[in-house]
């Protein structure tokens, strides 16, 4: 007897049967539901016994290094000085490393890191700044850093384009070049195979704010939208916002009612076409790569092909948990879900 | 004499020598673990292998019971299910050792009839993948389940052959030569189901964990019991029975190989059935009822000229019938890939060793008058009819 593999016919078509809500709405009936034993949800969940994807327990974040947590609202402006010409200057020392990163309970992935993080440190200056970045690559591969922006060849990060294109193990390389233009940009590895060089975590924002600045919020957040391939077959296992999967909806982010929050969202998923970005309950303005301060859209959903990048603005009206994950429903039921939880 | 030397011979000192070697070997065996014998063992990834061995599902819950056939511990991180991670409960613990087993229970509502797929990865990131494809409640053993796997049986399996002995009567009147060639029908019959048990056997080896060596299994299974049927047959010629109770005999040892095989197919059906795989549409059941219909003709071959008691041809039927509903039990309830290649192995080896039974029994029958043809067109048109009807199953 031949084994029918209906599920490579099916697969596809039941993908969008539910997302994370569609799922416990499912479940709601159920009687057998309260004997589930996994909460994913902290107490502030009113239903935490429904069925929903997630993860039993926490990855060691102090083992990792880092903390999603803290990576939403942690902006680097370097060591500031001031140039003899006046103009700001900005310091940065990044090292490229080796690190075993815990993504989900139990599973290690061999990851390339920026400073020891996933994703790398969020570089934040204002435009016409001078960037200088002393990069060392203290791993056992060669790496670089290639910036999105306006700068010379020589700083562009990629072989073939001078030392900074290729930086040996153990070698350095410092680049230097001015902020522009203002908007929300990134950086990433572009040593190849470049697929892996960034798959393996090699990625991170580049913020560079207006001259004048934006006008101001209550809360800034960065969110670097990316996926994890912990088996190598170059499709990714699991996504995430920040280096772990799930981290904000067992950690919902916590903000008030009327509240102005500022999203630096960056999408540098690799393997898959695009990625995007869905509000619960609410609508925002987007700024496609916050090169203009004039909103485009008044949406709740975006999506983002892979270095794409843009800048959301919203608040809230009503108190409640409300998600915000990847409208590829895949993607947000393999980790790239979270929860804002306002408060009045 | 030379044992009556050898035992003589038998000393402390032979005992020392005997030892000696085995001591050494427990010396090499510790000094290379020790140190590693100069050889690099380092893996740059580990080496896992997990062995699904079945799943149940049930009303908002999937249960897969998994065994770790690799060469270490492996621990059970994450489970997926149709891409979305999904959190579950693992007992006795998600840390197996080597060969021992597991269940992973996860609370899901999945939907009748639809295709799932689950990936379990271990704490070392590799993945391991259940397929489901087709979901619904698999069959618990209570009174009704049990008592519709037995009717699979005696559909596909007793009923069958029931219906090829009452064709006992109406054969009896055939000639000598017409009896010959029943016999190399038989005979024909009998190859074609050895060949399909042991691919069967094949198949199922490739399931099992590859610790438990499927195929080394295959070779004890077949092997023992053709030696073993070899030497009760040849030990029964030694008793001096006469020469109807031999044939008899030949048609209980057709009956026996015959009911092995008939154990693999429930097993393969009963198995099947709890994963979805077989409708069990009527057209299939009256395709194994043709088919096995012809094992009935079979086994009352060798017995045709005698006058064999009533009894004795209810006996001959159950034991080529009944198994289909012990295997069908098996195959339902206590799926194992292990256990039913051993069964496919027996059952291999017991249907070749009766070919062989019913060679010696046509060449005896042969000596006097020889006819190459008819023996050459019964074995074919044996194996014929047995392709031919498979076109109604496979």
């Amino acid at each position: 007897m031949k084994l029918i593999s209906r599920r490579d016919f099916l697969k596809f078509g039941g993908l969008t049967l539910a997302g994370a809500a569609g799922a416990s709405a499912l479940a709601h009936s159920s009687g057998a539901a309260s004997k589930v034993t996994a909460k994913p949800f902290k107490p502030q969940m009113q239903h935490g016994d429904d069925l929903i994807p997630g993860i039993d327990g926490e990855v060691d974040h102090e083992k990792n290094g880092f903390d999603p947590t803290e990576i939403l609202t942690d902006f680097d402006y370097g060591e500031v000085s001031t140039l003899p010409n006046g103009q700001t200057l900005r310091e940065y020392r990044i090292v490229a490393a080796n690190r075993a990163i815990e993504v989900l309970p139990g599973i290690e992935f061999p990851a390339w890191t920026y400073n020891g993080r996933i994703p790398g440190p969020t570089i934040r200056c204002t435009e016409g700044d001078r960037i200088r970045i002393n990069f060392i690559n203290g791993s056992d591969h060669p790496h670089s850093m290639h910036f999105h922006g306006i700068h010379a060849g020589a700083m562009d990060g990629v072989p073939g384009t001078g030392p900074g294109g290729f930086v040996a193990p153990s070698d350095s390389f410092v680049y230097e070049f001015d902020a522009e233009p203002f908007g929300l940009h990134l950086y990433h590895c572009h040593v190849f195979p470049l697929a892996r060089h960034i798959a393996k975590g090699l990625y991170g924002a580049f913020i560079v704010d207006p001259p004048d600045g934006r006008p101001a919020v209550d809360h800034e957040m960065v969110m670097v939208m990316s996926g994890f391939d912990v088996d190598f077959d170059d499709a990714n296992d699991f996504y995430a916002v920040n280096g772990i999967p799930f981290h904000y909806q067992n950690h919902p982010i916590p903000i008030k009612t009327g509240e102005t929050v500022r999203i630096y969202l960056v999408n540098i998923l690799e393997f898959d076409l695009i990625n995007s970005f869905h509000l619960h309950a609410n609508f925002f303005n987007y700024y496609p790569t916050g090169t203009s301060l004039t909103p485009t859209e008044y949406t709740d959903t975006i999506m983002q092909t892979q270095a794409q990048r843009g800048i959301l603005e919203f608040s809230y009206k009503h108190p409640g948990l409300y998600m915000f994950h990847a409208h590829n429903t895949e993607f947000a039921e393999l980790g790239w879900t979270g929860m804002f939880e306002v408060s009045e | 004499m030379t044992e009556q030397t050898t035992k003589n011979r038998f000393s402390f000192r032979t005992l020392v020598l005997l030892l000696l070697p085995i001591v050494a070997l427990a010396g090499v065996i510790f000094l290379f673990l020790s140190t590693g014998g100069g050889l690099d063992f380092q893996s740059a990834a580990p080496i896992e292998d997990l062995t699904i061995e079945r799943y149940e599902l049930s009303p908002d819950h999937i249960d897969i019971y998994v065994r770790n056939s690799g060469p270490e511990t492996l621990t059970i991180a994450q489970a997926i299910i149709n891409e979305a991670v999904w959190p579950f409960d693992i007992t006795p613990g998600a840390t197996i050792p080597r060969l021992g087993r597991a269940t992973i229970h996860i609370e899901y509502p999945w939907s009748y009839a639809e295709a799932y797929g689950v990936t379990l990865f271990t704490t070392n990131a590799v993945a391991f993948d259940v397929e489901i494809p087709v979901a619904f409640n698999t069959p618990e053993p209570n009174t009704k389940t049990f008592w519709s796997f037995a009717l699979i049986g005696l559909y596909v399996g007793v009923i069958p052959v029931f219906l090829g002995i009452f064709w006992f009567p109406a054969l009896r009147q055939l000639g000598r030569r017409w009896m010959v060639f029943l016999m190399a029908v038989t005979a024909g019959l009998l190859i074609f189901l050895g060949l399909d048990t042991l691919v069967e056997a094949l198949e199922a080896a490739a399931e099992a964990p590859s610790p438990f060596q499927g195929i080394g299994l295959i070779g004890i299974g077949a092997v023992a019991t053709f030696l073993l049927l070899d030497a009760l047959s040849r030990k029964q010629i030694n008793t001096g029975s006469d020469e109807s109770a031999r044939r008899l005999s030949l048609a209980y040892m057709i009956a026996l190989g015959i009911g092995i095989h008939n154990l693999g197919e429930g097993l393969a059906i009963g198995a099947a059935y709890n994963v979805g795989e077989i409708a069990l549409g009527a057209f299939l059941v009256v395709g194994f009822i043709i088919q096995n219909i012809t094992e009935g003709l079979g086994i009352i071959a060798p017995v045709l000229r005698d006058r064999p008691r009533l009894s004795s041809l209810l006996w001959l039927g159950l034991i080529g019938g009944a198994p289909a509903i012990i295997g069908a039990w098996i195959g339902g309830f206590a799926p194992s890939p292990t256990l039913a290649v051993l069964f496919l192995a027996i059952g291999t080896g017991a249907i070749f060793e009766v070919v062989y039974e019913i060679a010696k029994l046509i060449q005896k029958d042969v000596q006097k008058q020889p006819m190459p043809m008819t023996i050459f067109s019964g074995v074919l048109a044996g194996m014929l009819l047995l392709w031919v009807t498979g076109l109604l199953i496979k």
